[in-house]
């Protein structure tokens, strides 16, 4: 059975994380990125090198401390509250769960110290450019080695990471390479514009890049989607944060605010409708314990699956709902440039694409459930 | 504090299906689509015969349990139970469906779940002494009295007066909505025992017994065509001081007391017709898409609502303040009511509407019909918002 309650560690690990962050209205997201990106490198050092988060669910042989999944989602929750920029989701979460889905003790013992310590950054490039540009990634043989051609674009952290993770397509299947995106030849990284600008994304042109083999040939479409079924649970953790916080705001905000000589918390519209946004909150809570719970478990197998779209769907719309109505009971001023409420929105629609649509969830859940008889479609 | 080991509530309802085993109650054969009896009924429509028969048969029952140790588990011991937190007990009603037995019908809930406790909470020794038991073994079943022609959702304006007259008081007025008043022995009424206090502050509660002269019940007809809700005429009914239950103008608070039983009881309403909508559907097969979807929509709807009632009781039981969850459980619960009726009726279409005869499909609109009910039963959904947002969110009174 599911654990659903936090543990008091759990409770522990967020008041920490929260005075760290500046208490519970902070908001860490900027509008515009500053010079140096949008990530605090300072903070970053705190939480990597004084907490140890990104070694959290990493086991202590590969340098991590060994706790669970929903240990680490404590911490994205509160990552989710404050919108954090920061590499955790795609390094920490995407990339570490990827690797461990291979295997592959020579890599994972090569790499993960690094990505534990959050010394090193990793992400991973798994979807395709897409339109007139869509070039499938190859990888051949060269010598000992290989080289990989194409090009991928979305990839979270793109340009901040150290080393890159690449299904590309093998001889013997879709294998899984890792590239050094620092110094490897032939790799050229493009920031793209974002919606959502606390969360960069790239895209990597390959052309004969070198790259070496993690994991079994014709086994990296399994790691990759396993490390995103990962990271869909992750996020979602990080969602219920955001909507938690986009909750209390609009509540704060309509007992301030005054119209018609009362706050606007007193009428029945805006309370019944706030009254429904703490079910979408309570629900998304309970829907993301779930699976983070499910995750911790090394038994989840197939499971992981259904339970990450399951999360995945839910999580998603109930946190873009709360964030659209926060800005609604604001009213003007949350339509402004200069208010939090759209960088909530900004994270919630991003979020709600980012590790598959809700109806790309629920396509799957369909299949899942028996409902449909088209093939589940791949991640 | 104490911590549950998930283990023990396991071997403790294994404990408990050997007992039925024992008993040679035999476990119900999973749901097979096409063959059996089919109901996703919201509210027992049944002649007055059938719904007194269904009591009896639930009464035998609750007592054959109670007498063994497996009624009122997380009660304390002098009420016969064995002091254990409400997982357990959670954990034998969810075992109990899948054997053959009884239905619990809604007069059980608010017999043992709604006035028991509230008897506890605010009766005398003497009153805990007479009710308690009698009312968790159902010896005695009580319904509510609560709602009038005028009192609806403003609950605290009740008009049925309480005139004090020597160790008695005297009761007259029109009470309504009260669940299968007519198999119960007490009701629970609040009326208005002070005309000139504020509102909410001339309310006094009592145990009223409905063989008293002067009580007449009337059965409602409501919309899916049963009638299992009641209005029942007080004309001066004459009850003793001593079934005043809490303080004289203490009624509002102890209304409080079963209403959020209430509430908190509420969440697994319509739990388990999902599951027989998923049934038909795979039986059928359903090609359109956007149908597909819908179902599946729905089923992550109920799965939430499932995995919220589970949180609650695991929270409750690690000694923690359940989450807010647990006050959105009945709003939660009648939201999922109406989301299945609106995808029953994209899967069935022109068989919902006119009765070909074929099994567990025309049945639906008992659902479809009785799903209204709930969203203004025990307090409409507008006023459970109202509630969650006052007393959970804390958001200015109006």
């Amino acid at each position: 059975m599911a654990d659903l309650v936090e543990s008091a560690e759990q409770a522990e690990l967020r008041a920490t994380l929260r005075r760290l962050f500046g208490g519970p209205s902070a908001c860490l997201a900027r509008p515009e990125p500053e010079s140096g990106g949008c990530y605090d490198a300072k903070l970053w050092g705190v939480l990597a090198e004084e907490i140890g988060l990104c070694g959290l669910a990493i086991p202590e042989r590969y340098g991590g401390s060994g706790y669970s999944r929903a240990d680490r989602a404590a911490a994205l929750h509160e990552m989710g509250r404050c919108l954090l920029p920061s590499p955790f989701l795609a390094s920490a979460v995407l990339a570490v769960e990827t690797l461990l889905a291979t295997g592959d003790e020579d890599v994972l013992t090569d790499v993960l110290p690094g990505l534990s310590a959050g010394t090193t950054l990793a992400t991973v490039a798994y979807r395709e450019t897409p339109g007139g540009d869509r070039r499938p990634v190859h990888a051949a043989r060269d010598g000992a080695g290989w080289l990989l051609t194409g090009s991928r674009s979305f990839v979270l952290d793109g340009c901040q990471a150290d080393f890159v993770l690449v299904p590309a397509e093998t001889e013997s299947g879709i294998s899984l390479f890792a590239v050094d995106a620092v110094s490897a030849p032939g790799l050229s990284r493009c920031p793209m514009r974002t919606l959502d600008p606390s969360r960069p994304q790239a895209r990597l042109d390959f052309s004969a890049t070198p790259g070496r083999l993690a994991g079994d040939p014709g086994a990296g479409a399994i790691a990759a989607r396993t490390g995103v079924a990962h990271a869909a649970i992750a996020l979602a953790a990080e969602q219920v944060g955001g909507a938690e916080r986009c909750l209390e705001a609009a509540v704060e905000y309509a007992g301030m605010r005054r119209q018609f000589g009362k706050p606007i918390g007193s009428f029945q519209a805006i309370k019944h409708k706030c009254a429904d946004l703490l079910i979408l909150v309570e629900s998304a809570r309970s829907a993301a314990r779930y699976a983070a719970s499910v995750s911790s478990s090394p038994a989840a197998g197939e499971d992981l699956f259904a339970t990450a779209a399951f999360a995945g769907a839910y999580c998603s719309t109930a946190y873009l709902t709360v964030a659209a109505e926060n800005i609604q009971i604001h009213g003007g001023i949350g339509f402004t440039w200069e208010h939090h409420a759209h960088l909530y929105f900004r994270r919630a629609k991003a979020s709600e694409v980012m590790f598959g649509t809700p109806l790309e969830h629920r396509t799957f859940l369909a299949r899942h459930l028996g409902l449909s008889a088209s093939p589940p479609p791949e991640p | 504090m104490i911590i549950v080991r998930i283990d023990n509530v396991q071997s403790f309802v294994l404990e408990f299906e050997g007992w039925l085993e024992g008993l040679g109650v035999r476990r119900r054969r999973p749901d097979q689509v096409g063959a059996g009896d089919f109901s996703v009924a919201v509210f027992d429509d049944q002649t007055p015969e059938e719904e007194r028969a269904a009591v009896d048969r639930g009464r035998d029952w609750e007592r054959t349990k109670y007498d063994a140790g497996w009624g009122a588990v997380d009660w304390p011991e002098r009420f016969g139970g064995r002091g254990l937190p409400p997982a357990f007990s959670a954990a034998l009603r969810a075992a109990e469906q899948d054997w053959d037995l009884p239905r619990r019908n809604e007069l059980f809930a608010v017999t043992q779940h709604m006035v028991a406790p509230t008897v506890r909470e605010w009766g005398t020794d003497e009153q805990i002494e007479h009710f308690v038991r009698g009312l968790l073994r159902t010896d005695i079943m009580a319904c509510q009295l609560f709602s009038e022609p005028e009192a609806g959702s403003d609950l605290a304006a009740v008009r049925t007066r309480a005139v004090r007259d020597g160790r008695d008081w005297v009761l007259s007025g029109q009470k309504v909505w009260s669940s299968m008043a007519t198999c119960a022995q007490y009701g629970e009424a609040i009326c208005r025992s002070d005309p000139d206090a504020p509102k909410h502050a001339g309310l006094t509660a009592f145990m009223v017994p409905l063989d008293r002269r002067g009580v007449t019940i009337r059965p409602i007809r409501q919309m899916t065509g049963g009638a299992c809700f009641n209005e029942i005429f007080l004309d001066e009914v004459r009850v003793p001081d001593t079934l005043r239950i809490g303080p004289e103008g203490g009624g509002w608070q102890v209304a409080q007391t079963t209403l959020s039983a209430e509430r908190s009881d509420s969440g697994g309403l319509g739990t388990g017709t999902v599951d027989k909508l998923l049934a038909l559907a795979r039986h059928r097969g359903v090609s359109s898409p956007a149908l597909v979807d819908e179902i599946v929509q729905l089923w992550i709807h109920d799965r939430v609502l499932v995995l919220n009632n589970q949180r609650t009781v695991a929270e409750t039981q690690a000694g923690q303040t359940a989450g807010a969850q647990g006050s959105l459980g009945k709003l939660a619960a009648t939201t999922n009511m109406r989301r299945t009726s609106d995808v029953i009726t994209l899967l069935l279409a022109d068989e919902l509407i006119a009765d070909t005869g074929e099994w567990g499909t025309f049945a639906w609109t008992e659902q479809v019909l009785g799903a209204p009910g709930y969203r203004i039963a025990g307090g409409s959904d507008e006023i459970q918002r109202t509630i969650i947002a006052e007393r959970v969110l804390r958001m200015p009174r109006g």
